[in-house]
């Protein structure tokens, strides 16, 4: 897959940013080619710039650098130098950028390295070094992992494994013939002088450009060893917090039930099985309050918990749900004049407990970006008005045509006919839409046909019918709905693009964070092959919409749209409702048809505040590990700003 | 309705993958629904992405299972639709005699199946809503006849709300398959190794489910 089928990278800050730092360094790299005499031997044999690690979900938070293959005497290095931050990248602090930097890794000191292509999303590779730990993934936004592999290959001893084509052994001498082989064909494979910690590349043609100067040479070589410098055996971070997260469930699980055996006294029955007991105990958590259960783990004994132990466990482990918010109390959230004071705490409060159903037509526009937090009543009004005046404006453009004007206009015939067929198939059993020649019918295909001129390139696609549905029956005003819609599709519109680009995005996403979270789930779902997630494809397309009741599905929906925890909650609910079925899945042994079934079969019987307790304490529980498994732009984060992201939708679609 | 687990002793001889293809609101899960729980509802949803069906049948002493999927109609949807044309044995084409568009695009959907789906996948064509006024219908069934001869295969017109030729269609198409794969059986061979595979039913779903979901 190429990447530049999948995002447009030339409107991006980052990519801007590096094509300038790439142009200055052409200079600086004849530089080092003059410094890459027989003096010192060392040269750059390979330079890719765009590689990047994502520290945090936020795209303005990914760390882009330069990935550089150097070789000096015999041996081959790698370095990763993250370029200069930003003014926009204020967050990331020199401090950050050190702790990700790698300086000069000699191959001698690396295992192996992973290649990972999604079917969408960039390539990336992930370096594991013999010692253990591995450096977080090195996404190629610029591609070049064939490149740097084959690079790698002409220098180094670099065999594909056989267990897995797509991790790549290097320096493996366990296997006879390739010892053999080396010793024949590679002589300087491996430089038998190389020590790793008393290696060192020539510092001259480490600094290359001048933020590399600032950082300075003291922050110690390795920066690796402040990433993962516990002294710990850790054999995959991912698998690692895959346990953690058992660990912290049981532990508050144990916490919850001492709490109610206090309460009700030992005899009460809580429902656990005398299983998760044994798994405390072997988890060796004795400290419930403490902070680094990480560090309590004993080592030796990684407990992975079995399906059928950890289904046991009550997993319900986020903050209790609160009742909606009402009136009294939003009018506190409010000034004088109707602004929200403090939009964080409104949209924390959002988040526990949704709103009231009166308050619904009030708070939405605000959760969904139409009205500003800091807006006047007044100003809203006005908004309003000149709204209200916008829509009319696009919707005659279509109201505009003429019948004879529509016989030779077919994209416009098709795209009505489609609305037409779609409106009267949704929510029909819902009072609001219910009955012949209901009006509230027509005025959902009168903003859905509007919007399709609104945004033409994007048109019409089905299940946007599910997710204006709600959105007029709350507003229950057809250009506040309009609008309303308009802005949940600046975020969700990739959705329902033609290449399917936002929602491979997401199930990719979906996939790195079950892997994290989940390992052995994660596992399962790979021998199954049923890594490409197609079956939680309904769940993410319109947002569960079709899983939970009417006023369910409203309550999720206004507490997804606080991007309270995550603007990507919604996939750790994903998570959450795999991992409450992951011992039947794997229990049953079920395959992809019958996992498929099972899950468009779950609709209905989803808990949703249990369901949204497991989502918010698996996204606080994976942190910046989870983030960093989020690609930037993924939905509903938002797009960039001049719209080129449906530029080429319309090539070959019919509708 | 779901599916048996993959480990529970096979309760059919065959296992026959069906997909129902053709535009949005023809009547693809309407027709499904029909055959599969005999029921007919007006209260219709869109489908989103897709999903399956079962329904066990009998054909010349032999319990055929047939797992028929739905999928979402709309063009834009095809990047994930298409992935489950390969596990498919037979496809049904279905267009909506009251709309003509739904009829001209059946050469477009062929088009894909030729792209996407096995060579030797059977198809059948469907013109369903035919119980509606004449005075509404698009397409004269002389038309579909000619369609499916130009493509040399069968043709019917349906209703799944009155029921008509529902049960054929299917049934229809199911005996092509089962002769097919019945043939192809005994040419490669010995019919005992055949029966054996028959009843081997878990493992010969999992090595098609792969081929499906890859």
């Amino acid at each position: 897959m190429l990447e530049s089928e999948l995002h447009d990278l030339s409107d991006d800050a980052d990519y801007a940013a590096s094509q300038q730092q790439g142009s200055a360094s052409v200079m600086l790299r004849s530089d080092s080619a003059k410094q890459s005499s027989p003096r010192n031997g060392a040269e750059i044999v390979f330079s890719k710039d765009n590689v990047a690690i994502h520290p945090t979900q936020f795209a303005s938070e990914r760390i882009s650098g330069r990935l550089k293959l150097i070789k000096q005497s015999s041996s081959l290095f790698m370095t990763w130098i993250p370029y200069k931050a930003h003014s926009s990248e204020a967050r990331l602090s020199d401090k950050d950028r050190n702790l990700y930097t790698i300086r000069a890794v000699p191959f001698t000191d690396i295992r192996s390295i992973r290649r990972h292509n999604p079917a969408l999303g960039w390539q990336y590779v992930i370096v594991v070094l013999s010692s253990g730990p591995s450096y977080p993934p090195l996404y190629f936004y610029s591609g070049g992992v064939k490149e740097f592999l084959a690079t790698i290959k002409q220098h180094v001893l670099l065999v594909r494994s056989e267990e897995d084509a797509n991790v790549f052994l290097v320096n493996d001498f366990q296997n006879t013939l390739q010892r053999t082989l080396s010793s024949l064909e590679m002589p300087r494979a491996v430089p038998l002088a190389c020590g790793p910690s008393n290696t060192s590349v020539d510092e001259s043609i480490l600094i290359e450009n001048q933020e590399r100067a600032d950082n300075g040479a003291n922050d110690g070589r390795f920066s690796v060893n402040q990433f993962h410098g516990r002294p710990r055996h850790k054999v995959d971070p991912a698998r690692d917090l895959s346990i953690q997260v058992l660990e912290k469930f049981s532990l508050v699980t144990r916490f919850a039930r001492e709490t109610t055996s206090q309460l009700f006294g030992e005899n009460q029955s809580n429902g656990f099985s005398p299983i998760d007991r044994r798994t405390h105990i072997q988890t060796n958590l004795d400290h419930p309050k403490s902070s680094n259960v990480e560090e309590n783990t004993s080592v030796e004994s990684p407990v992975v918990l079995d399906s059928q132990e950890f289904d046991n466990l009550s997993l319900v482990w986020g903050k209790p749900r609160q009742p909606p918010l009402g009136s009294e109390e939003w009018n506190a959230f409010l000034d004088s004049e109707g602004r929200v004071t403090d939009s964080e705490a409104l949209r924390k409060r959002v988040f526990y407990g949704g709103l009231d159903h009166e308050l619904q037509n009030e708070v939405w526009g605000l959760l969904l970006g139409y009205y500003p937090y800091e807006s006047t009543y007044a100003e809203r009004e006005f908004l309003k008005s000149v709204k209200k005046l916008e829509y009319e404006n696009i919707k005659n453009q279509w109201q505009s045509i003429s019948s004879a004007q529509a016989k030779r206009f077919t994209k416009f015939r098709e795209r009505k006919g489609l609305i037409e067929k779609d409106v009267v198939r949704t929510d029909r059993s819902l009072a609001f839409y219910e009955g012949d020649d209901n009006p509230n019918v027509n005025v959902l295909r009168d903003i859905l046909l509007t919007y399709s001129f609104y945004n033409f390139d994007l048109g019409y696609c089905q299940g946007m019918s599910d997710l204006l549905s709600p959105i007029l029956f709350v507003m229950d005003n057809e250009s506040e709905a309009f609008w309303c819609f308009v802005a949940l599709m600046e975020r969700l519109g990739p959705n329902f693009n033609r290449d399917q680009n936002g929602m491979h995005s997401q199930l990719f996403a979906l996939s790195k964070l079950v892997e994290l979270l989940d390992s052995p789930l994660h596992n399962y779902f790979k021998q199954r092959d049923c890594l490409n997630y197609f079956f939680c494809f309904r769940w993410i397309l319109i947002q569960f919409k079709r899983e939970f009741e009417y006023e369910k599905t409203m309550r999720l929906w206004e507490v997804l749209w606080t991007h309270y925890p995550s603007e990507h909650l919604h996939l750790y609910v994903c998570v959450a409702i795999l991992k409450r079925y992951r011992g039947k899945i794997i229990g049953e042994q079920m395959d992809f048809d019958t996992l498929l079934k099972f899950i468009n079969e779950l609709s209905g019987h989803i808990d949703l505040d249990a369901t949204l307790r497991d989502a918010e304490a698996l996204c606080i529980c994976a942190g910046e590990n989870g983030a960093a498994r989020i690609p930037p732009g993924t939905p509903p984060s938002l797009p960039h700003e001049d719209g080129s992201f449906y530029a080429q939708q319309e090539q070959d679609e019919i509708l | 309705m779901a599916a048996p687990p993959a480990r529970a002793r096979a309760d059919y001889d065959y296992l026959i993958k069906l997909l129902l293809i053709g535009d949005s609101g023809v009547g693809k899960s309407c027709l499904l629904l029909r055959f599969s729980d005999g029921s007919f509802t007006t209260s219709f949803i869109t489908t989103i992405g897709i999903d399956f069906k079962i329904r066990t049948i009998e054909l010349d002493g032999k319990r055929i299972k047939l797992q028929i999927w739905d999928t979402a109609g709309q063009e834009r949807f095809r990047t994930i639709t298409t992935a489950y044309y390969r596990g498919a044995m037979g496809i049904l084409l279905v267009y909506d005699v009251t709309d003509e568009a739904s009829f001209n695009n059946i050469r477009n959907w062929i088009r894909n199946i030729e792209q996407h789906a096995s060579d030797n996948v059977n198809k059948i064509l469907v013109g369903n809503k035919a119980d509606m006024d004449e005075s509404k219908r698009a397409v004269p069934t002389s038309k579909g006849q000619a369609l499916a001869d130009e493509y040399g295969i069968k043709f019917f017109e349906t209703s799944a709300k009155t029921n008509l030729n529902v049960e054929e269609v299917f049934f229809s198409i199911a005996r092509d398959i089962k002769q097919r794969l019945a043939d192809t059986d005994s040419k490669a061979e010995p019919s005992t190794i055949k029966i054996n595979q028959d009843q081997s039913g878990g493992a010969g779903q999992a090595a098609q489910k792969s081929a499906c979901c890859g």
